[in-house]
């Protein structure tokens, strides 16, 4: 069956179809000569030459809660990094030693519920990058590509994410 | 189902379609008929072939995604161990781990959003500059204070 639909291919019969015999087809084929990023870096190099316009994309495009969840993701992961580099480079510069800045904050006295606001605010980034971060390495393993099922995980991260946090923000 | 399906496509376009339907394919119910895709179609075939040829490309991208994800499950697995175990390997290590992590997660922002090569030469050293900076600042805050893990007790128990 199989040699007899390869022998119809290489006559050319049906050219509509893709499917299974995209391989057979053009082994012949000459590859490209540049690489994709020179093609990447011609094309915006030419986009900028021609002054062209850009597409609307954020303004018009629906929100959904994959996308919504996949920039969130991204920034929570940006937020968190420039947050531990300027936790770096405070410990670098500042003079004194880490307990005595938060004994100086302490006692400020700022009150319970704000502190439980801060914790909040600090757990929930850490908590919704990681669960986020677990779903992504189950897509990586090639699982749960399936809408429900990403709608299904999206809502599952962020509502552990929640509970997390208000966990660790009361501990 | 399945039956009737090729039936029909026998009666409407002849006995040829039928050679290319679902006997191979895993999916028998999936029929796409559309013969206006013809020039797309070259052009893709074209590009399948050249993976077919490009077995001598590096494999840097590849390596460094893997190296990435395996990254990601090593820096999971060091929360439980900071919170379990702290001690000064943790601390040294979660500094590397979440440096490294860092410094390749926001690589990948700006793969995506710098065009052009002096630009991202630019946007990469200064973000080498700043991983940098960050690895050496939390090895000193390990060495001359408290370290990671005990600050974040102490900031919690306040």
């Amino acid at each position: 069956m199989a040699l007899l639909l390869r022998t119809l291919a290489r006559q050319g019969v049906c050219l509509s179809r893709p499917c299974f015999a995209q391989s057979v087809f053009y082994r012949h084929a000459a590859p490209m000569g540049t690489t994709a990023k020179d093609e990447m870096n011609k094309f915006w190099a030419k986009n900028s030459k021609l002054n062209r316009p850009m597409s609307p994309h954020l303004t018009i495009y629906k929100w959904s809660v994959p996308m919504v969840m996949s920039i969130t993701f991204r920034g929570t992961g940006v937020g968190l990094s420039g947050a531990i580099s300027a936790f770096a480079l405070a410990a670098l510069v500042l003079p004194e030693s880490y307990p005595y800045y938060l004994d100086l904050i302490h006692s400020l006295s700022v009150g319970p519920y704000l502190i439980g606001l801060a914790k909040f605010g600090l757990a929930f980034p850490v908590s919704f990058h990681t669960y986020n971060g677990i779903r992504h390495l189950c897509w990586d393993l090639g699982k749960g590509f399936r809408i429900p099922e990403v709608y299904r995980t999206g809502y599952t991260v962020i509502g552990l994410s929640i509970i997390t946090s208000l966990a660790l923000a009361y501990l | 189902m399945a039956a009737i399906v090729r039936l029909g496509s026998v009666c409407r376009r002849g006995v040829k379609p039928l050679f290319y339907q679902s006997t191979l394919l895993a999916r028998p119910l999936v029929v796409p008929y559309n013969y206006q895709e013809q020039p797309y179609q070259l052009t893709a075939k074209i590009h399948a072939s050249q993976a077919l040829y490009a077995d001598s490309a590096s494999k840097a991208a590849s390596l460094h995604w893997t190296a990435e994800r395996v990254l990601s499950v090593l820096l999971l697995a060091m929360g439980p161990a900071a919170y379990f175990n702290p001690c000064p390997v943790v601390d040294y290590s979660l500094a590397a781990a979440l440096t490294l992590h860092g410094h390749w997660g926001i690589g990948q922002v700006l793969t995506d959003y710098v065009h052009g090569d002096t630009k991202m030469k630019i946007a990469s050293a200064g973000l080498f500059l700043l991983s940098t900076v960050t690895f050496a600042g939390l090895c000193y805050f390990n060495y001359n204070d408290v370290g990671i893990c005990k600050a974040i007790a102490l900031l919690w128990s306040k």
